[in-house]
């Protein structure tokens, strides 16, 4: 089973890269889950046509008991995608972590993986791994791997580093370990040489390169992803490429 | 405020579980929790506390390191202090500050083990549930651990699981039941986790058959059940009558390979002219005794989390203080067996039976905790 966190900088397009990747993989073929973890709970409107689902915390928030049932907090997005948003506390109260904790143990509770037996997994995490909530999904037998996407800019790598040092502050556990990096390119100068040179210094790969896209704009004003409402354009064909590429590296699990 | 008790307490949380049922076993409990915390789960809800040792420790938790998500000081607290001590396992128990920040008990212990030396394992309480919880979670993680394929004991070899002070004070239960398999034609091959040594407990998969006196062993006889074809037993052979019933399930399960639930038979789908409250084994073990002697219909009303086979398929119970007042209310039973400090939420005209249950009422009642095994307990 291929999984894998995707962590960057708060808006530096997390959710598209990994809608995008989650798409690409189902159109290969494989079965896949894709939980959003952040509490804005947007990770998987464009694999949705644009219509958000009922995230876990606001299902919690409205019911005296825990789901019995994946269905009631899941939905079947592009090409049978499994959707699922942790979504979090009201803004300003409680704790968004922990509500990852709770949504993951919640998973495991309802046996996600041993019921739906996805070939992908992909968590799309909030922004930096400022807590002990967002490095639940790198814990053991959640993701094996993780992607950090970054642009050119200044703030974006240096989130882009943080995350990599708060994974390795884990290698004394059985966690995920970072696989490299996704370039989304926002176009400023010498955008490639400033990331190849962190990614270098890093001693990490850059696995995807994706171009500034008007594609991936108008496809998501409609609800989509490249894959779905532009599957030839530049964009798309990256994100092809790496899901390929990572199904490739995968040990077959027959 | 489904879940509000204005007048009656809540039962032992799962931490308290945990320590409970590994007291007597040589390891070393270790709950995450700020200092002064240890008093809760190893007096309060221990009455071994006093006249015999366990290694049970705070790791004193303090605010910086819960914000700070120190579990440095955690793991090298807890290397330090099995150096000194040299345990023969270690448990790890979360609590409510740690449940809060996320702490990763898995990770925690797995590194503890990695620097010890000694078998290390989480227990993931986090102090909001019950006792059930956390006991349950400890005694299948000992029989998972511990218990290895070995042939069969001569006779028929039991297993007594289930058996913490919480459920059963220090009344006596664990000490008559071996008895009570003596008399009977069977041997006690080990108690989890009561009045017996770890290495005893490795030796369980010699038995033919496990008796559950609680549901804290349920998750460990499906365990022996699963991995060593071991059959299991539901219920306390208490009174006079319920007594002979779970013999012969000891032998037809021992015989049979398949797991039996004697205890259902004390509760009926409906309301009854008896009813008892309390943990589910407990309670239909005695409501069964009630039923047997004077044919009248009993009924159990368990506000833990139980088997539902236990409980003759039922799925739910009524749980909270305002459930079962109304409940106890809208039919209002001849006799009610409860802890003593459920009687101020039940119907005053209703004949009170006490059964002091230590995980609800502490040391409240401790004396008068029955020895369930006594067969004139029940008698009316």
């Amino acid at each position: 089973m291929i999984k894998i966190a995707i962590y960057g900088k708060g808006g530096i397009g997390k959710s598209t890269c990994t809608a995008n990747l989650s798409a690409a993989f189902a159109s290969l073929g494989k079965k896949v889950i894709q939980i959003g973890c952040d509490p804005k709970a947007d990770s998987t409107v464009n694999l949705l046509n644009g219509k958000p689902l009922t995230p876990v915390m606001d299902y919690m928030r409205m019911h005296d008991d825990e789901p019995e049932d994946i269905s009631v907090i899941s939905r079947t997005g592009y090409k049978g995608v499994l959707c699922m948003e942790t979504g979090g506390p009201t803004p300003g109260l409680g704790c968004a972590g922990r509500g990852i904790i709770t949504t993951f143990n919640l998973l495991k509770q309802l046996e996600l993986f041993e019921q739906y037996q996805p070939d992908v997994v992909l968590y799309d995490v909030l922004g930096d791994v400022v807590c002990g909530g967002f490095a639940a999904p790198i814990r053991e037998g959640y993701a094996s791997k993780v992607l950090i996407v970054t642009s050119g800019e200044k703030m974006a790598l240096y989130a882009a580093n943080n995350i990599r040092n708060a994974v390795e502050n884990f290698a004394d556990r059985s966690y995920a370990k970072v696989r490299g990096i996704i370039l989304n390119r926002r176009n400023v100068a010498d955008e490639e040489a400033k990331v190849r040179a962190f990614a270098d210094s890093a001693g990490l790969d850059i696995v995807a390169d994706i171009p500034r896209s008007d594609d991936i704009i108008r496809c998501e004003d409609a609800g989509k992803t490249v894959i779905e409402g532009a599957p030839d354009c530049a964009a798309a064909q990256r994100f092809f490429a790496l899901a390929q590429k990572l199904a490739a590296e995968e040990p077959s699990d027959e | 405020m489904k879940n509000v008790s204005r007048i009656i307490p809540c039962y032992a949380a799962d931490t308290s579980g945990v320590c409970s049922a590994l007291y007597e076993l040589g390891g070393m409990t270790v709950v995450h929790d700020a200092s002064g915390c240890n008093s809760t789960y190893a007096t309060h809800d221990e009455p071994r506390w006093y006249d015999r040792q366990s290694l049970i420790f705070i790791s004193a938790l303090t605010e910086m390191d819960a914000i700070m998500g120190n579990d440095e000081k955690l793991i090298a607290d807890v290397v330090s202090a099995a150096h000194d001590r040299n345990p023969a396992f270690i448990a790890v128990c979360g609590s409510p500050m740690p449940m809060m920040t996320g702490v990763d008990f898995d990770a925690a212990a797995a590194e503890i083990e990695r620097r010890s030396g000694i078998r290390t394992f989480a227990m993931h309480t986090n102090g909001t549930h019950s006792y059930i919880n956390g006991a349950s979670e400890a005694l299948y993680t000992i029989a998972k651990e511990y218990v290895r394929d070995i042939p069969k004991a001569a006779g028929t070899g039991v297993n007594i699981l289930g058996a913490t002070p919480l459920d059963f004070g220090l009344g006596g239960t664990a000490a008559s039941l071996r008895q009570w398999l003596h008399e009977n034609g069977f041997s006690a091959v080990s108690c989890f986790a009561m009045g017996d040594s770890l290495d005893s407990l490795k030796k369980a998969a010699s038995a033919k058959v496990s008796l559950v006196i609680s549901q804290t062993g349920i998750p460990a006889a499906q365990y022996l059940f699963e991995q060593f074809g071991i059959p299991y037993v539901c219920g306390i052979p208490t009174g006079t009558e319920f007594s002979k019933i779970i013999a012969d399930a000891l032998k037809e399960a021992a015989q049979t390979g398949t797991p039996l639930y004697p205890c259902a038979i004390g509760n009926s789908a409906d309301r009854g002219d008896i009813t008892v409250i309390g943990e589910s084994i407990s309670a239909c073990s005695a409501a069964a005794e009630l039923h047997l002697q004077t044919g009248r219909k009993t009924r159990v009303i368990c506000p833990l989390p139980f088997e539902p086979a236990c409980m003759n398929g039922a799925l739910e119970s009524p749980a909270s203080e305002e459930e079962i007042e109304r409940e106890l209310a809208a039919y209002i039973p001849e006799i009610i067996a409860a802890d003593p400090l459920y009687r101020m939420i039940c119907p005053p005209q209703a004949k009170f039976l006490e059964l002091p249950h230590y995980a609800f009422s502490g040391r409240c009642f401790d004396k008068r905790i029955p020895d369930y095994v006594n067969p004139n307990l029940f008698r009316l």
